[in-house]
């Protein structure tokens, strides 16, 4: 759709207007990242610390852009009757869905270059070794969290009530998939339980990625398809 | 030429009939009043017509199309501002311009709506911002940017102070002008006195009269609009 541009154009300076996004995705993961690189060193299979911090916190910030801040965006449109006006227009839901994504992407997309800039200014960054590989694992990662995101937002009533759920997703999520922290350093039992949850194939299929070793198909296979299964329930259950 | 036909429209809310058989029409170039009291289903029709809700029973034409067969090409041909509906808090004004344009096959240029409604010094002011004379206006070039044949308005001047209203009812007369037929959803029978060429009185879900203010009018005794209103009301009560 031709205004489809448009629509992202302004949705994404609506983000980058509102503090709490503009915070949660650009400066709320550098302070992380300079927590994380105080020690600096490198991990116990010799990789230096800040290769695995800058590719897994690229995640962190796809899981925030996409599970907390994207539904709230979205259940606030419905609260504010916002939906309800587009509703009286020819603005179709996949349209809408379409825009918030990509819009909410590129927020996370300003997030992670802002992350790799600091990596590589100030630590001394080494990847990414497979930047195609790399783009690949991202992309899907944000489809697949992004689905997510779209299905807690095509229902949820209020702002407040989207913010909350996003938030009790996310959080447990980022520190048990090993967006958070390295997952060779998590308890085996910890690891297991993440591997369970939908960020962990977007944590090893970028990290993979960065460190120029092969994709697993299945992280690929199994972010495509919870991409397909709850983007296609966030289209059924939309209500505006 | 009839613009929009309704038959007999039925529309029940679980437990609650909001429609009890609406029929009325509404001719192409005028301003259309639906009065009513709260409850009276005046925005049901409203929403029915702009293809928003589904109807239970009887038949609706808008522009000689079934808005709920049809919902996607009519919506490229009506405009509507439905009650109580926004725009982010963010949004700039010709943001939002632009964005509503671009839903649209044949848009109205939208700097040109702008400039003509008087918009263009707000135009970098956030919707928020804006005093409720203001977002009247935004919302009035919102429902025209996608060069509409029929404007619904639901109670766009509910809450206005009386300044900011009687603006509100130019730019209504203006749009008028320019051929767009409009149906106007109001609580006012001033409103509709002065605005409206014909209005349809709806009351529990019924069209208690349809025809032209002066008619309505003619009905009372004391020569006033307003107690010939309430007198229409109060009988079907």
């Amino acid at each position: 759709m031709k205004g489809l541009g448009n629509v992202i154009a302004i949705e994404l300076k609506l983000a980058m207007r509102d503090p709490m996004s503009a915070f949660f995705a650009l400066a709320f993961p550098a302070v992380i990242l300079w927590v994380k690189m105080r020690n600096g060193g490198t991990l116990p299979s010799g990789l230096p610390v800040i290769d695995a911090v800058v590719p897994m916190l690229s995640v962190f910030v796809i899981g925030l852009a996409s599970l907390v801040i994207l539904p709230a965006t979205l259940a606030q449109y419905r609260e504010r009757r916002v939906l309800k006006r587009l509703r009286a227009t020819p603005a179709s839901s996949s349209m809408i869905f379409g825009a918030q994504w990509v819009a909410h992407m590129l927020l996370a997309v300003l997030g992670a270059v802002l992350l790799a800039v600091i990596g590589l200014a100030v630590y001394d960054m080494g990847g990414p070794v497979d930047p195609a590989g790399l783009v690949l694992a991202w992309i899907l990662g944000a489809l697949s969290l992004g689905a997510i995101g779209l299905l807690i937002g095509a229902v949820v009533p209020s702002g407040r009530a989207a913010s909350v759920i996003g938030l009790a997703i996310f959080f447990p999520m980022v520190f048990v998939s090993g967006a958070m922290s390295a997952r060779e350093t998590l308890p085996e039992t910890m690891r297991s339980v993440g591997d369970l949850t939908p960020m962990a194939p977007a944590v090893q299929a970028v990290r993979a990625a960065w460190e120029g070793q092969p994709a697993s198909p299945l992280t690929l296979v199994v972010m495509a398809a919870i991409f397909i299964v709850a983007g296609g329930i966030a289209v059924k259950a939309f209500r505006w | 030429m009839t613009v929009i036909e309704i038959n007999d429209l039925q529309k029940s809310y679980r437990a609650h009939k909001a429609l009890e058989g609406v029929t009325l029409t509404v001719e192409r170039g005028e301003i259309f009043g639906i009065l009513g009291p709260n409850g009276a289903g005046k925005t049901t029709v409203v929403e029915c017509a702009s293809g928003l809700r589904k109807p239970d029973g009887g038949t609706l034409r808008v522009l000689g199309m079934d808005p709920q067969k049809q919902r996607r090409a009519l919506l490229q041909r009506i405009g509507a501002q439905l009650q109580e509906a926004a725009l982010p808090d963010a949004i700039k004004v010709e943001e939002a311009l632009r964005m509503y344009s671009s839903f649209y096959d044949k848009p109205a240029d939208w700097q040109a709506l702008m400039k003509e409604w008087g918009l263009t010094e707000k135009r970098r002011a956030r919707f928020a911002g804006l005093s409720g004379g203001w977002k009247q206006r935004l919302f009035i070039a919102l429902a025209l940017v996608g060069n509409p044949e029929v404007v619904f308005l639901d109670e766009l001047t509910t809450g206005l102070d009386p300044s900011a209203r009687r603006m509100t009812w130019g730019l209504i007369r203006d749009m008028r002008d320019r051929g767009v037929t409009v149906v106007l959803v109001t609580h006012f029978m001033d409103e509709a006195a002065a605005l409206c060429d014909r209005i349809a009185v709806i009351d529990q879900g019924r069209v208690v009269h349809q025809g032209s203010p002066g008619d309505l009018l003619s009905q009372g005794s004391s020569g006033s609009l307003d107690d010939a209103y309430f007198a229409l009301i109060e009988r079907t009560v």
